[in-house]
């Protein structure tokens, strides 16, 4: 299906609305991961809703307050609330508390190979899966954004002023090199293949440094702040929202420095606020700020399809099961669908 | 974005011990029934009696945008962004800032965060200030001066302790740091709280309906770093082109010493009234309708800061006037 981008957009549902299941929750999604064919979506009264092609979806109250972040850790959920609590979940719905912060908020997990860290303030916790006590690594400013690179040996955290990469070195201790750019970083990235590092800041701007230089460089133009970016394929494009199209910078090749982004359009004029890749296809999910989501080829804008139609509230989150079969899509308003990607 | 509701946030500023945490008690208790979420200091005054009280940590972080005093609450964004994912509705939101916080970044937060302004407005900021001591806090602190400076309203607390005589000296200081704020004398913050809450003083209809008293000040002053206000009236139109040019040029180059602006402007040609209000650099300006039949058009213009008197404020605003 190809769509007419000088459309007006359709009022009917899509075929995937159609054969999918929406709900009408009431209450934000703040974010959703899958775990294997199953996708973990949280809310902002601190549930969880467990989706599963086949079976009826199965919620969970996991936090007092609002899920603020969400990480896969093998079969398992992490979320971080601002109850301060930090929790693993597992599929079939046993929660154990890892810790929790009181009064204090947790604002981002992430976790590699059984090692889970979580970020309160400006500390980030490490929890090494072989040791019961979590290791305390110190930062100046609130933590914007935590992320492993792909074999885990290195975390990155974005705070004011830049990121802190830590790394174990031979004798197993925690050492830091610092990346210093002025303002304030929020979600942190490295690429795939482990070159680059970006990260979204304040203003309406990305800053990314190649790691073997740390030559540093910005993508700039954006209409508003980048709220989220993705990697696509082993590092060709990074695609990332913050525009009226979705802007996939070129990584191939000597990096993006000099090059022109592919500026892909979709109906109506709408910020994209979300972008979740398609694996091996070089492909994206964009949701846009009034509820639609579409599907395009980065390298043939023309190969556009609509997943689903505007709700009329900024998509939070996309997630697609690791068998590329189903999809979960989420809003501010909490309105979601869980559908099927392929016709039967 | 397309469902424009946006939660007002109350800025609370005073020095320490002036009644900042009697205030915010007597309005958690009094309003019940509403929803509020309270973000305080975590060194601050402790016995708040509310279910949602968020800890902040008052970072205060430049932008990048070539504005040097362009100043914002980083942990302000983060938590106002994350309150705004609730189940629960929020009524309204209220910050309490350190005794020895700088109002300023507080407010410029809400210029200059897109998602801060789509779904929540600055209402007010409230000053409670102590009667008894606020003279020589003024005298010892630039940030007691500048609270005074930024508030709407200004709860002059403690009259009980002070005698007639001293509570008009008192009150005499801070009009002439801030000719506009709203001052009411409390004892134990007894003020009503419409009068604290709901003001909505940062909006431009705001401005037009409640037409502070664009009076012109006097200005003597002892140091000359004491922050104080100017006002300008002027009976015959303004030229639109060398207004923008002469009031951006003074706000980019004094941007740091003029702490709030406030002005109803009469531009040559134009129909509309021009309102406009700002802090620091920062600006909000828009036309809001037609004049009033019943009123005589005129522009007037407020100043609030440091050094004001270096600026040649007077012969720039009246270059301004219409050939």
């Amino acid at each position: 299906m190809t769509t007419d981008l000088n459309q007006f957009p359709q009022l009917d549902k899509t075929k995937f609305e159609q054969r999918g299941i929406q709900l009408e929750i009431g209450v934000p999604v703040t974010c959703a991961v899958s775990i294997g064919n199953y996708i973990a979506a949280g809310f902002g009264d601190g549930t969880i809703r467990i989706f599963s092609s086949g079976e009826k979806h199965k919620t969970l109250k996991a936090h007092k307050g609002v899920i603020l972040c969400m990480a896969k850790d093998g079969d398992n959920i992490l979320t971080g609330g601002d109850d301060g609590y930090f929790l693993k979940i597992s599929l079939n719905g046993e929660i154990n508390e890892i810790t929790n912060f009181g009064s204090r908020w947790v604002d981002h997990v992430a976790a590699h190979n059984g090692n889970l860290v979580c970020s309160s303030g400006k500390v980030v916790y490490y929890w090494d899966k072989n040791k019961k006590e979590p290791k305390s690594l110190n930062h100046d400013s609130t933590i914007g954004g935590l992320a492993f690179d792909a074999k885990g040996r290195r975390l990155a955290v974005s705070r004011y002023g830049g990121v802190t990469v830590w790394k174990k070195d031979y004798s197993n201790k925690w050492k830091s090199t610092k990346l210093d750019w002025k303002g304030s970083h929020n979600k942190v990235s490295f690429s795939p293949d482990g070159k680059y590092l970006v990260t979204s800041m304040q203003e309406n701007v990305l800053r990314c440094w190649r790691l073997k230089d740390k030559l540093d460089f910005a993508m700039s133009g954006y209409g508003s702040k980048v709220k989220s970016f993705a990697f696509i394929d082993d590092t060709s494009y990074l695609a990332t929202s913050g525009a009226i199209d979705a802007i996939c910078w070129p990584f191939d090749g000597e990096g993006p420095m000099g090059r022109k982004p592919i500026c892909l359009p979709y109906i109506g004029n709408k910020q994209v606020t979300f972008i979740e890749p398609f694996p091996d296809e070089k492909a994206i999910f964009a949701g846009l700020s009034d509820g639609s989501v579409f599907l395009s080829q980065i390298e043939n804008e023309n190969n556009t399809i609509i997943i689903r139609s505007f709700t009329g509230s900024e998509v939070s989150a996309i997630a697609m099961t690791d068998d590329k079969s189903s999809i979960f899509i989420g809003d501010m308003s909490g309105n979601t669908l869980w559908t099927s990607i392929w016709d039967q | 974005m397309e469902n424009k509701h946006q939660v007002p946030v109350t800025v609370l500023t005073g020095f320490l011990g002036a009644g900042k945490t009697t205030l915010l008690n007597r309005i958690l208790t009094e309003q019940h029934g509403q929803k509020y979420a309270v973000i305080v200091n975590e060194f601050g005054e402790q016995g708040i009696d509310n279910d949602l009280v968020v800890d902040a940590d008052e970072e205060v972080f430049e932008m990048n945008n070539g504005c040097i005093c362009c100043t914002v609450r980083g942990d302000l964004i983060r938590i106002l962004s994350g309150l705004m994912k609730r189940a629960d509705k929020l009524d309204a939101i209220i910050v309490e800032t350190t005794g020895l916080a700088d109002p300023a970044p507080v407010a410029q937060t809400f210029f200059v965060d897109q998602d801060v302004a789509n779904k929540t407005k600055l209402d007010a900021i409230v000053t409670v200030a102590d009667a008894v001591h606020l003279s020589s806090q003024i005298e010892d602190h630039h940030e007691a001066e500048e609270q005074i400076a930024f508030g709407d309203v200004i709860l002059l607390n403690k009259i009980d302790l002070v005698k007639d005589e001293n509570i008009d000296v008192v009150t005499k200081r801070i009009r002439k740091i801030n000719p506009f704020a709203k001052i009411i004398k409390t004892t134990k913050c007894g003020a009503p709280l419409k009068e604290i809450l709901n003001l909505d003083a940062f909006s431009l209809k705001r401005i037009l309906e409640v037409e502070p008293d664009f009076l012109e000040s006097d200005h003597d002053h002892e140091h000359d770093d004491d922050v104080t206000s100017l006002s300008f009236v002027s009976e015959k139109p303004l030229d639109m082109e060398k207004f923008q040019n002469w009031f951006g040029k003074l706000l980019q180059t004094r941007g740091q010493d003029i702490m709030r602006t406030k002005g109803i402007l009469d531009f040559k040609g134009e129909n509309d009234r021009y309102v406009f209000q700002g802090v620091h650099m920062l600006m909000d300006a828009s036309p809001m309708g037609k004049w009033p039949d019943d009123k005589e058009r005129s522009s007037r213009l407020v100043f609030i800061g440091r050094n004001l008197e270096t600026m040649n404020l007077k012969e720039g605003f009246e270059a301004c006037k219409s050939e």
